[in-house]
């Protein structure tokens, strides 16, 4: 079985190599690729959207309807996530652990027993770890700075690399960190089940909404140019803020898949504790 | 409004489907009105854009405003018109139908089921709808990434087969935009009809063969054609049946809609046909699907998983028809997708009424169900009757089509495959029957139990399928005005 797969594999290779030595040279400065649509882009997507960016404004208003079945694609990856993994209604562990916080003491309770509540003691996962004062502080101390930089992502991709893709990954990477260093228990309480399963849809609505509004407005859908008689503004500058506005719903729907996904994975869909 | 139709048909279910989500955690009595409605509005839409059409010719959309090769555009004619109509209808019908089994399989997770299921039916609208190579692609993922989902949240085994399909179908989405790439660094273009513009200066390029024979590779192995179906038995019977419902009628005739659609507006029929002569090779593989389809279909011992084999043959009926190379075999290719989205649902919604009331579908499940179930099985016996191609069920009228096309291209071992495989499907439905009607046997002492009381599946689950098996006969009885007022302007006129 092996045999014939590589014997498959070479023939497609081969084939593909045969193809492709009808393409235009390397870095063929008069290909067919660089010649006929790319000049309009470089040359325009100023004129047209009053973007800089014009990566930027390929993405998200020339070939804008692609980008947000994309966002689409990362909001049913991260729902695939949840539906075959999630265990609603999970039983009681057998045993959970919990910590005397002065003394450093682990307390283990049989399932049933309950520890009277008190600032004294802390949950515990099983497979605990010594808290490291380090880490937990460096982490604490970044954290803001990395949420920081990501909404900055967001907001720059129209003058620079970044969007809300970027941005988006980079706001949910912050979360991720934080139940890394400290617990899922904690990260949770920042970021609650319903609320990250709630926002992700409401990002890409973000998205399409946007695009639904220009089509009451009386235009094509995602055509931008019409949200400038709610914005106040002219046309083209209107569709420069279209391109934010998605942009927005972009950085929402990926932070909060990217943290579904984690939750999901990290706990096998238990959610009671993580890495 | 009428001029949004063509966005309306993506965007209200895509809108539907965030909605859904969000009440899926605040309120899950609301996710089945939605979906319902949505679906509904995606019908009429889907219908109003096909009679805008037929009255006017090709609609073209500018997503964004930006008319093409810049921006993405939405390109509608008679042969996609009419997919759209059939997957909105096969959606709507199959949501209806499936809610009882989607409210007992997942109680607490209805919510996300119905997020998916509408996910999907944006996916496939959006492939049919589109008039972008690119953008097909990315609906593609969309379609194929839910129905991994859908298929997965089945029984024990079911993740591993959707595992399979996920591998098998990922490679044929990267086969797909592989393809895509070597067009586009040959033409610098992603708007179809653009590229159709651009490529007949470059039909010798090698690149543009390779473009060619790699999509056509990467959409067989999503439509499971024969060799490539391994992955389509175990992932649509281990689903539960309201995905395997929506997916099995649905997602391979779609695949064979951008089969036909690359053959006729991306290449045209010149260069699939006549400049690479690969008809006969491609007929031939028809000729085995079919064959080894009816055979393994044959084999089993098990209502659910015999139909996919059936899907599997089918899909053979329809690339064959379609690489005959003349006007009758595409016509019976285009009018097989209608027929056999149709008939595949009508059989997988029967299974999915057996399933509710008998937790099983293999053949020792089914005895005595005529009584049992005497409607659910009148509408098996209309489908039955359609797969086999008795008139006037619609499935006599595709086959007739697909006959005479063969007849007309000389190509006897694909008329033979055709006629052989409704024998075979005459002895795998009549076996049915039997069990379905005599068994249990008496012990011939006069003992016999006293006849099961009928236990019919609800009404909701039962309208639908009726419904179904009616359309089949009208479809049937309608066929000479779907293929001289639709299908006819579907297929260029170089073609004859």
């Amino acid at each position: 079985m092996k045999i014939i797969g590589l014997i498959i594999t070479i023939i497609t290779g081969a084939f593909l190599v045969y193809a492709a030595a009808d393409f235009p040279a390397w870095a063929d400065p008069n290909s067919p690729a660089s010649t006929y649509l790319s000049p309009y882009f470089i040359e325009n997507s100023m004129k047209d959207t009053s973007v800089p960016n014009f990566v930027t404004s390929l993405l998200a208003d020339y070939r804008g309807f692609d980008t947000m079945f994309e966002t689409t694609v990362i909001f049913t990856a991260g729902l695939v996530c949840f539906i075959l993994l999630r265990i609603s209604g999970g039983k009681e562990p057998e045993t959970s652990h919990y910590r005397h916080v002065l003394t450093g003491v682990t307390v283990t309770l049989k399932k049933g027993h309950k520890i009277p509540e008190s600032e004294d003691f802390e949950r515990i996962d099983d497979l605990w770890t010594p808290p490291d004062l380090i880490i937990k502080t460096g982490c604490r101390l970044m954290i803001p700075f990395i949420q920081l930089f990501g909404l900055y992502v967001i907001a720059h991709g129209h003058s620079s690399p970044g969007g809300g893709f970027q941005g988006g990954v980079i706001l949910g990477a912050s979360i991720i960190l934080l139940a890394i260093s400290h617990d899922l228990r904690t990260a949770l309480e920042k970021m609650r089940e319903k609320v990250v399963a709630i926002l992700c849809p409401i990002g890409v609505s973000i998205y399409a909404g946007t695009g639904a509004l220009c089509l009451l407005l009386g235009v094509n859908f995602l055509d931008y140019s019409a949200l400038a008689s709610v914005l106040h503004v002219d046309p083209i500058a209107a569709r420069s803020h279209g391109i934010f506005m998605v942009e927005i719903g972009v950085g929402i729907a990926v932070m909060t898949t990217m943290i579904w996904i984690y939750n999901n994975i990290s706990s096998a869909g238990k959610y009671n504790q993580g890495l | 409004m009428s001029q949004q139709y063509p966005a309306l048909l993506v965007i209200v279910p895509l809108l539907s489907a965030f909605a859904i989500s969000i009440a899926g955690w605040v309120n899950k009595r609301l996710c089945f009105p939605i979906i319902v409605t949505a679906l509904s509005v995606v019908v009429y839409a889907s219908i109003g854009l096909l009679l805008t059409v037929l009255e006017k010719g090709v609609v073209i959309y500018h997503l964004g405003g930006w008319p093409p090769p810049v921006g993405i555009a939405y390109y509608v004619d008679h042969l996609n018109g009419l997919v759209l109509v059939v997957v909105a209808s096969v959606a709507l019908l199959n949501v209806i139908a499936a809610k009882k089994s989607i409210e007992q399989e997942f109680p607490d997770k209805a919510g996300p089921f119905y997020t998916l299921y509408i996910l999907m039916v944006t996916g496939l609208l959006g492939i049919v709808v589109t008039g972008d190579a690119f953008n097909l692609y990315v609906l593609l993922e969309i379609a194929a990434l839910t129905g991994y989902g859908l298929l997965a949240m089945g029984e024990e085994r079911a993740p591993l087969s959707s595992l399979n399909y996920l591998y098998m179908g990922t490679i044929g989405a990267c086969f797909y935009l592989l393809g895509v790439g070597y067009l586009y660094i040959v033409t610098g273009s992603l708007n179809m009809v653009d590229i159709a513009r651009l490529l007949p200066p470059l039909y010798q390029s090698r690149a543009v063969l390779a473009a060619f024979i790699i999509c056509m590779v990467g959409v067989w192995l999503k439509m499971a054609f024969f060799p490539l179906h391994s992955w389509l038995p175990n992932a649509y019977t281990h689903a539960t049946s309201a995905a395997s419902s929506l997916i099995a009628p649905l997602v391979t005739k779609v695949m064979v809609y951008v089969m036909i659609r690359l053959i006729l507006t991306i290449f045209t029929p010149e260069f699939a046909f006549a400049t690479l002569a690969l008809n006969n090779i491609v007929v031939w593989l028809a000729v085995i699907a079919i064959v080894m389809g009816a055979i393994l279909a044959l084999a089993e011992r098990n209502l659910k998983k015999m139909l996919t084999f059936i899907v599997v043959a089918e899909i053979g009926y329809m690339v064959g028809g379609a690489w005959l190379g003349n006007r009758a075999g595409m016509t019976g290719a285009i009018l097989h997708i209608v027929n056999d989205a149709l008939m595949t649902l009508c059989v997988f919604l029967v299974v999915g009424n057996i399933v509710y009331k008998v937790k099983g579908y293999a053949f020792e499940n089914l005895q005595g169900l005529f009584r049992k179930m005497p409607f659910t099985m009148g509408a098996f016996v209309v489908g039955a009757m359609s797969i086999i191609g008795v008139p006037p069920t619609c499935g006599f009228f595709s086959k007739w089509y697909l006959i005479v096309g063969a007849l007309q291209a000389g190509h006897y071992g694909f008329m033979a495959a055709l006629i052989f495989s409704s024998l075979v499907s005459v002895v795998l439905f009549f076996r049915i029957f039997e069990i379905c009607y005599y068994e249990p046997f008496s012990d011939h002492h006069g003992h016999d139990q006293p006849p099961e009381p009928m236990d019919e599946a609800p009404l909701t689950m039962v309208v639908p399928l009726l419904i179904v098996a009616v359309i089949l006969i009208l479809v049937g009885l309608y066929t000479g005005d779907i293929v001289n007022h639709i299908i006819k302007f579907a297929i260029p006129e170089g073609l004859v």
